[in-house]
């Protein structure tokens, strides 16, 4: 079996809705190796979006560790775990989440204010990396002037053009219509292809099945079948 | 993120939201405008009074009286200014020059027009000093000798001559009567007419040694004498003339600090005029018959009186040094450098209300930039998570926000500080538009130094980065999850 390099150790993390408890993420014990492309399926609520918040250092478990490589997220501080953020992460949502007001360019630089990388480079990354997504032309593009699937594929290179260590995405195809959504699943499969680790949350199992090495079934905050484990 | 990424994050996000930003800027204008102009009153006042101090020397001139000394009795004994006193005077460190208030009446005539006046006579040396420097037209006698005068303003206008100028070369003949001490003598004991013969047939022998008697004729007789010494003095004055140019003309009492009498002459000249046994005028003199002061002038060891006299020191003598030594002498200081402490403390009390005023403005218009960056944060709450997301720590999203705060607050203030001195030219302007019609001499009472340009940029800023502050820190401590899901 390949060496892991992120792990989890009874990962939990709950909620307090009133008097009740919401137990999101439940003893979770996870390894994903490097150059992994990890499908997280489940129903709604069934906690696969906490668990990539808590693995993308967005959240903080309740109890449990989460290591990634030598670090161990749980240890860090909240500036520890934005410099992981930074240096190591990418994400992509299913909204998108680009901030309208900005070009498509400015979009992709914004993720390098974080990461100490001059000013100047900043620019060429981003243009460099827009390009080879196919979305040369569009640079000056405001989101509100881009379909779905070319603001998609701006949040994907505006997660790629820090060279993370890992692509955390979250429902990426599900605001996309199907022939989009099939670009955007090839690009991120070519991405793996290349070693990127990608950890993928869907609730669409036969998607997942079709362009992830792993599938991890959730429900109810635990992990209930994970095809890597087998391996 | 650098601090040109800060900038431009925060001029981008000012200039999306255009209107909220000028009216929230808008505030801080208003408030530091009003803050600029009003200290630039008490800045411009301020710097009146300074220049008119230094223009003249103030801060390096002391003034000394005789001290009134109370000893146990009820009698009062003035610890006398005279050249004993004056020679002490100028003994003390960092004195450069003591001279006295010589001054005697004279009658001045300038054309047509003569007055009764006082004059005042100084050395060349002091005529040098800043105090006695500040010529309107022409100069200062060539020396102590000279057949010169230097004139005020008022004096110049009371003889009917507008401009000071025309003052300048023209003639003033200077008469001055001279009190001899030895004709009022004389008058005493004069026997004109046989006065003292009728006066002594008309004592009643008999009743010689009756005590009432004697206390009566003993009173009758003192002030006869004292009757006939003051009609000796002023009876046989002698007139001295003396015909001299006018070489300059000074600022009269009304536009200097300085206590100058109308016509300055050169010492030497003035001696010659003022060559009397005592130099006063007759109603200080009846004065002085009343007090009973009248011996002391002719005491002939300590030498003449003076009223007052005035220390010229080094500017690099503390004044105090100087006060506590005068005072240690026995005398009485008025000192121009001790009134401009004075005068400064209440510049800083009025400027301090001044300002305070501005504060409140100021402190209304924060409220306006907190409700603003409030607001932002609300509508911001995506961006925020979408940023901390790609990496933004906690820092990093409260100096996107204090950097908004404080671009409010430069751009506020700097056209506040554009605007404010504009009302205060404005003001200016109208100010000294109304004294020259009035006919007094148009001064400026606004000024706007750097120093109240730097404080109110730096009000600006310290109070749009507070006003921010807690916005700022509410937006960093949002939680990048709750952010992300916020619609």
């Amino acid at each position: 079996m390949t060496e892991p390099w992120i792990a989890t150790k009874e990962l939990c993390r709950y909620y307090q809705r009133g008097p009740q408890e919401i137990r999101a993420v439940d003893s979770v014990n996870l390894n994903i190796a490097r150059g992994e492309f990890v499908g997280i399926v489940g129903s709604s609520g069934s906690g696969k979006s906490t668990l990539l918040n808590l693995l993308a250092g967005l959240d903080t478990p309740t109890s449990g560790s989460i290591a990634v490589g030598a670090t161990v997220l749980s240890a860090l501080s909240r500036r520890g775990l934005a410099g992981y953020r930074a240096r190591q992460v990418g994400m992509i949502f299913q909204t998108f989440n680009l901030l309208p007001h900005h070009t498509a360019l400015r979009n992709v630089e914004v993720a390098l204010y974080f990461n100490d990388t001059p000013r100047n480079e900043r620019h060429k990354r981003a243009s460099e990396i827009l390009t080879n997504l196919g979305m040369g032309d569009r640079l000056e593009h405001r989101p509100n002037a881009l379909s779905g699937g070319e603001q998609q594929r701006v949040a994907i290179a505006r997660a790629l053009v820090k060279r993370p260590e890992v692509i955390f995405a979250d429902e990426p195809t599900g605001n996309l219509d199907y022939e989009n959504a099939r670009q955007i699943a090839a690009l991120l499969t070519d991405l793996n292809k290349e070693g990127l680790t990608v950890v993928m949350v869907s609730h669409d199992l036969e998607l997942a099945r079709s362009i992830c090495s792993r599938i991890i079934k959730m429900h109810y905050g635990r992990v209930v079948e994970d095809s890597g484990a087998q391996r | 993120m650098t601090s040109y990424d800060l900038i431009t994050a925060a001029a981008d996000n000012l200039w999306r939201m255009k209107l909220r930003s000028i009216l929230t800027m808008a505030g801080v204008l208003i408030a530091i405008a009003a803050f600029v102009s009003m200290l630039s009153f008490g800045a411009g006042n301020q710097q009146y009074v300074n220049d008119q101090f230094e223009k003249f020397g103030l801060l390096t001139t002391m003034q000394v009286f005789p001290e009134e000394d109370k000893n146990g009795s009820d009698s009062v004994k003035a610890k006398v200014l005279n050249d004993s006193a004056l020679a002490l005077l100028a003994q003390i460190p960092g004195v450069r020059l003591a001279y006295p208030l010589e001054a005697f009446e004279i009658e001045a005539k300038l054309g047509d027009s003569a007055a009764t006046l006082n004059a005042q006579a100084i050395s060349s040396e002091v005529a040098r000093t800043a105090a006695m420097s500040q010529y309107l037209a022409g100069t200062r006698f060539e020396n102590d000798s000279a057949h010169q005068a230097v004139v005020t303003r008022d004096f110049v206008k009371r003889m009917g001559i507008a401009e000071a100028d025309s003052a300048v070369g023209r003639e003033l003949v200077v008469t001055a009567r001279l009190v001899r001490i030895d004709s009022a003598w004389a008058a005493i004991i004069s026997d004109k007419d046989g006065a003292i013969r009728k006066r002594l047939r008309a004592i009643d022998r008999d009743s010689i040694f009756e005590p009432g008697y004697m206390m009566g004729l003993l009173r009758r007789e003192t002030s006869e004498a004292l009757r006939r010494f003051y009609s000796g003095l002023m009876n046989n004055r002698e007139l001295v003339t003396e015909t001299l140019t006018i070489s300059g003309v000074i600022p009269g009492r009304h536009e200097s600090p300085m206590r100058i009498e109308q016509v300055i002459l050169p010492l030497a000249t003035a001696r010659r005029l003022n060559d009397g046994d005592i130099s006063m005028s007759p109603a200080s003199l009846m004065s002085s018959f009343s007090s009973g002061s009248l011996p002391d002038m002719f005491a002939p060891k300590e030498g003449k009186s003076y009223p007052k006299v005035t220390l010229d020191f080094d500017p690099h003598t503390p004044f105090k040094s100087v006060r506590d030594s005068v005072k240690a002498l026995g005398f009485k200081t008025y000192s121009f450098a001790e009134q401009f402490e004075e005068i400064q403390k209440m510049f800083i009390y009025f400027d301090m209300a001044l300002g305070m005023i501005g504060l409140i403005a100021l402190v209304t218009a924060s409220l306006g930039i907190a409700n603003t960056m409030i607001m932002s944060i609300l509508e911001r709450r995506r961006e925020i998570g979408v940023l901390k997301a790609l990496g933004a720590d906690d820092s990093d999203i409260r100096r996107i926000f204090l950097y908004e705060a404080a671009a409010i607050g430069t751009l506020g203030a700097t056209f506040g500080i554009i605007v404010g001195w504009g009302i205060a030219r404005v003001a200016s302007f109208v100010a000294q538009s109304f004294m020259r019609r009035e006919g007094v001499e148009a001064i400026e009472l606004f000024a706007t130094p750097w120093w109240l340009i730097g404080i109110a940029l730096g009000f600006g800023i310290v109070v749009s980065l507070l006003a921010g502050y807690y916005p700022a820190r509410r937006a960093a401590r949002l939680d990048p999850v709750e952010s992300l899901r916020n619609e």
